[in-house]
């Protein structure tokens, strides 16, 4: 695997989706990261899977959580443990309740588009700020995305940049690096649209 | 001899009855095709769904619906107009398919009248809870889950009544919690009886069972889910952290004996799912 080409495989991805995703490529890095994670790691079905795509988001399992289990999930894993020690000490239920929404589909369900989407808060270990910018955030993507997404040409472009970088051996990578060298080359080019979530 | 036809004339004659008997060969074939690939789609993606392919299962369907239109508009009939009613109904598209229903009904399927109410009930109850209105939308879906047999419809108010009954009771008293969670137990419980493979009902279970403090009950739901199959990824690992949480939850709580058989039980389990060990599901840490 030459990291060059893999490299340049993706900056190729990078410039044909800013052809569809016009003043909108802080979309560019979850959109085609979360592509190639599939490309890469389930090789045989993927293409099928991105042209399936409909939103991120559909509210397809119980959300409602009881308390014994929210709290399991905040002390089992252990940056959020320890970001939200005092709420659990005191017991306060609300605000973790209130975390819950936010925090389970990334750090439990490990939804990798989302993911991609909070980059910028999970390297800074800012969970708190997910919480908070969540509900817009993700309103935002799916609103953002929605002219794109109805473009059958945007999901071959999708598909053809990230099927090229799994060809490459993009799965030899570890996740942060393909991720950096995501982020890398969707701020490179001068001049070009917000490379960050709006609200980040 | 004055009746004889120019040879001219009847060669012209020929030509066009001939282009015309092509064009409706072509056309036929067209129809035929895409009919033929709609039922294909649609049966792909019904075999998706149940291996939790959802992405491509969802695919299958658009597809489906798209193949079954042209055909219907091509020739309609009330095959057509069924598979595409299914493949809608699969999408959550429920006002296009309670309209294509509607048209497989008024071409002979006996079933779409029945089918196009209970899809326009389910669009209705998703628009209202959508809004915020979920005393009615409470009341449809507790009506699709009591009298209608269309599978599709069924299993959405299954999930979606659950899910509102779930966030209702999280500000009630214990006794009101608990009256409306074994209500609610009850209808998943009909619904089991009804169609014991279907695995959503199973993974919802347990999800009540969850919030009833009934961890035995839940893990073994949550158990049968997975091996019946779940329609949805997120679905699927959801139902593994709750089959995690059981397990450790059980393990603390459990005389030593037991505890220990219930351990190397699981631990079977998990290495039946290709888990890296018994808290630990091979989609972790993607």
């Amino acid at each position: 695997m030459s990291k060059k080409s893999l490299e340049a495989a993706l900056a190729r991805g990078v410039e044909i989706l800013n052809g569809f995703l016009p003043l909108k490529s802080w979309l560019i890095f979850p959109v085609l990261y979360s592509a190639c994670v599939w490309a890469a790691r389930r090789v045989f079905d993927f293409r099928e899977r991105i042209l399936a795509w409909q939103v991120w988001l559909d509210p397809d399992f119980v959300r409602t959580k009881p308390d014994e289990f929210i709290l399991a999930f905040f002390c089992g894993h252990e940056a959020l443990g320890r970001e939200y020690a005092d709420e659990i000490a005191r017991g306060d239920m609300r605000a973790l309740r209130a975390a819950f929404p936010a925090l389970y589909p990334i750090f439990g369900l490990e939804d990798v588009f989302l993911k991609a989407l909070f980059k910028a808060e999970i390297d800074a270990s800012d969970h708190r700020a997910i919480v908070v910018a969540f509900a817009s955030r993700t309103a935002k993507a799916v609103e953002d995305i929605r002219p794109a997404a109805a473009d059958p040409e945007f999901w071959k472009a999708l598909f053809f940049a990230a099927a090229e970088a799994a060809s490459l051996g993009l799965h030899l990578l570890k996740d942060e690096e393909v991720q950096n060298m995501i982020v890398a080359l969707v701020k490179k080019p001068a001049g070009a649209a917000p490379d960050l979530p709006p609200d980040a | 001899m004055g009746d004889m036809i120019p040879i001219s004339h009847f060669s012209a004659r020929m030509r066009s009855a001939f282009v015309a008997l092509g064009l409706a060969a072509a056309l036929s074939a067209a129809c035929l095709t895409n009919f033929h690939r709609a039922k294909r789609d649609y049966a792909a993606g019904q075999e998706h769904a149940a291996a939790m392919r959802t992405e491509q299962a969802v695919a299958s369907w658009k597809r489906a619906a798209d193949d079954a239109g042209r055909a219907s508009l091509r020739r309609p009939s009330a095959q057509s107009y069924t598979v595409k009613g299914l493949a809608e109904a699969n999408l959550g598209r429920w006002r296009e398919a309670e309209a294509s229903f509607l048209k497989a009904f008024s071409l002979g399927f006996a079933k779409g009248e029945s089918w196009a109410a209970d899809a326009a009930l389910a669009g209705l109850a998703a628009s209202f809870a959508e809004f915020g209105l979920e005393a009615p939308a409470l009341r449809m879906y507790a009506q699709l889950l009591d009298r209608s047999d269309f599978r599709p419809a069924l299993m959405f108010a299954a999930e979606k009544r659950t899910d509102l009954v779930l966030a209702g009771a999280v500000g009630l008293e214990p006794r009101d919690r608990d009256r409306a969670l074994s209500g609610l137990n009850k209808a998943l419980d009909r619904l089991i009886d009804r169609d014991f493979a279907c695995g959503l009902y199973h993974y919802l279970h347990a999800q009540v069972d969850g919030h009833l403090g009934d961890l035995r009950r839940s893990y073994e739901e949550a158990v049968m889910a997975r091996e019946l199959g779940l329609p949805a990824e997120k679905i699927l690992r959801d139902n593994d952290n709750q089959l995690v949480y059981c397990y450790l939850r059980l393990r603390e709580s459990l005389p030593a004996a037991e505890a220990e058989a219930f351990a190397a039980a699981h631990a079977r389990w998990a290495g039946q799912w290709g888990w890296r060990d018994a808290r630990t599901p091979a989609w972790k840490k993607e």
